[in-house]
């Protein structure tokens, strides 16, 4: 990847407005946030010491909700990209006005608020909402299922929310993919299946990793979504970073609390960059 | 200042930065920015409130509705700069916090003509009190039959998954906890006995809402049958047709004070002095007092009326009967609270 490309030196320059606004506006304040986790007081007196992230570290209860919320990003990414999948497929299988089309109804939960979409969605699994009314109606069960305020409610709700991140990357990597390599394929004797898990998901994996690790960053962070259908017995990390900085007004130990998230967050997204190039070098090579 | 305390300041001031980041100089001249809470309170101060202090005044007014913790932590974060709101409204707890953290402004009467009037124990050094905030049951009289009476119904078997009480950040949790454990034999330096009944209650929750806002709407869907309730949430609820009742417990209605302050370093002080006195006064109270919105007055000269006098209180002596707790204590421990909180009501 690197090296492909040899830029002249002064093309570095195009790029100065872009990093200067990155460094007033992102590095610093995330340098001043590594800062406060160091400091030992919650009035935060100068101290500075690794005392935030011991008692982050040494309590059962914090690294519960961190596996959580790592577990419940992997869930709702899967979902994602099972559902997002076939339709970002299906979008490069269309005509052009149906694709138009396609793409407007992929994009469009992205114009809508978040606040608005979650509103939305406690009515819908509520205990007297739409799938809840439907499930009695049909007699699936004889007691309304309890959607919201459970793991599964804000699984799916992630799953929505962030779908078009999924989508999105797929259909322009598929998009890429040459039909003649399929046609080959099936003339070579491999049926419909087969062509899929050998030519098209393989050529498609950069895709699939670039939609992963936006819809994952996504999902591990969605701090409305989560809230809200998720209430306050299920609690993920970004609610306690909220709970610490704004209800207890302890910066240091919320500040330690996000550096321990960013940085699980950081190796699970490194993970996936190693994971795609080490299969793209082999594809591709 | 020593160079310690100005780059604690600039550590301070940096890392809430994206919550009080605008500065506050192209406001016009005669505008007022005061905080208030979300929902019911901000709805109200609109509707009453505000038409009077810009009658009164003739500045206009920017309302703009925060969490108590989120003044505070917004104050915290402007502190040694412009703060971004002159007026801040904060429960008793979170009132305490900003003015050990010197946050807040000592009240001064002179400027504010209708402070004298108010009943005595609403007349804090740094700031009168608007309103107290009873607690008690609200329940849906569709599915609940037997009208509640005391905070141990909330326990009966039949209420298995239809119970919704709030987490700490919101007082009504807060409150709630606080008296379970009073009423358990604890007191706000021991929470056990508190904490040892919350649990035996966790088959009967349906919901533990993270805030104050999402509590209320899940009477309005029919998510919770019955749970903690403010009395003027619950009322406004029922006045817009939502089948809600209110009841008080017979262990005594737990309840606290929400109070305003003048913020520390204020920019148009004259302003939010005539904003607070206009909330103190008995016009506004008057008003306030009446339905949907039944704010407890807390200037002698507003008789109760209305709800209040038939569900909180008669004369100003009613209100002395209610639960108070000791805030200061409270907030010695909160942290302690909210982490074992978390602990035991996870799923």
């Amino acid at each position: 990847m690197a090296g492909a490309l040899n830029p002249k030196p002064k093309d570095w320059a195009l790029a100065l407005p872009l990093a200067a606004f990155f460094t007033l506006f992102f590095i610093a304040p995330l340098g001043l946030l590594v800062a406060i986790s160091f400091e030992t007081e919650r009035q935060m007196t100068g101290t500075l010491g690794l005392g935030q992230y011991a008692a982050f570290l040494t309590d059962g209860l914090n690294l519960a909700v961190l596996r959580d919320t790592l577990l419940v990003g992997a869930k709702a990414t899967l979902l994602c990209l099972l559902f997002g999948y076939p339709l970002a497929w299906l979008c490069t299988r269309v005509s052009a006005r149906w694709q138009a089309v396609l793409i407007f109804l992929v994009v469009l939960p992205i114009v809508t608020s978040v606040v608005v979409r979650t509103f939305a969605w406690i009515v819908i699994l509520g205990r007297h909402g739409i799938v809840n009314e439907a499930i009695l109606a049909l007699g699936l069960s004889a007691q309304p299922l309890k959607l919201l305020f459970s793991e599964t409610g804000v699984v799916i709700v992630l799953a929505q929310v962030q779908m078009p991140l999924m989508v999105l990357p797929l259909i322009t990597t598929l998009q890429r993919i040459d039909p003649n390599l399929e046609s080959a394929s099936q003339a070579l004797g491999a049926g419909a299946w087969r062509t899929f898990f050998k030519v098209t998901l393989p050529l498609s994996l950069p895709g699939i990793i670039a939609g992963t690790i936006l819809t994952y960053t996504a999902c591990v962070t969605a701090f409305v979504t989560q809230s809200l259908i998720g209430g306050s017995r299920l609690l993920f990390m970004p609610m306690m970073i909220f709970q610490q900085a704004m209800d207890l007004q302890n910066w240091p130990f919320a500040a330690a609390v996000s550096v321990i998230f960013m940085v699980s967050v950081l190796l699970i997204v490194a993970m996936l960059v190693a994971l795609s190039r080490s299969r793209a070098a082999r594809l591709y090579s | 200042m020593t160079f310690e305390m100005s780059r604690r300041g600039f550590l301070a001031s940096a890392a809430a930065a994206g919550l009080a980041f605008a500065p506050r100089g192209a406001f016009a001249a005669d505008e007022l920015v005061a905080a208030t809470f979300g929902g019911t309170w901000a709805n109200v101060q609109k509707q009453i409130l505000a038409p009077y202090f810009v009658k009164r005044t003739g500045a206009s007014v920017v309302q703009s509705p925060m969490l108590a913790t989120e003044q505070i932590a917004k104050l915290t974060a402007a502190k040694g700069n412009q703060p971004p709101f002159d007026v801040a409204m904060l429960d008793e707890g979170p009132a305490l916090e900003a003015i050990d953290a010197g946050l807040i402004a000592k009240y001064d009467l002179a400027k504010s003509p209708n402070f004298a009037a108010l009943n005595p124990k609403f007349q804090g050094a740094y700031g009168p009190a608007i309103t107290m905030q009873a607690i008690g049951i609200a329940y849906n009289p569709k599915t609940v039959k037997t009208p509640p009476t005391s905070w141990d119904d909330l326990w009966k078997p039949e209420y298995k998954g239809r119970v919704g009480i709030t987490s700490l950040a919101s007082t009504l949790g807060l409150a709630f906890l606080l008296d379970i454990n009073r009423l358990a034999g604890g007191t706000e330096a021991n929470m056990e006995p508190g904490f040892k009944k919350l649990k035996t209650l966790l088959p009967n929750l349906a919901a533990v809402s993270a805030n104050f806002g999402a509590h209320g709407a899940l009477f309005q869907q029919g998510e919770i049958d019955i749970g903690v309730q403010n009395f003027n949430f619950a009322e406004e609820l029922k006045a817009k047709g939502v089948p809600i009742e209110f009841v008080r417990v017979d262990t005594g209605t737990p309840a606290w004070k929400t109070t305003m302050h003048i913020v520390a370093g204020a920019l148009k002080p004259e302003l939010a002095y005539a904003y607070v006195d206009s909330q103190i006064s008995p016009d506004v109270q008057g008003e306030m007092q009446k339905s949907p919105w039944n704010v407890i007055p807390t200037s002698s000269k507003v008789p109760y009326a209305g709800l209040v006098a038939q569900q909180i209180a008669k004369t100003p002596a009613d209100l002395d009967k209610m639960v108070f707790f000791d805030w200061a204590k409270v907030n010695q421990n909160r942290a302690a609270w909210t982490q074992q909180f978390n602990r035991d009501i996870r799923v």
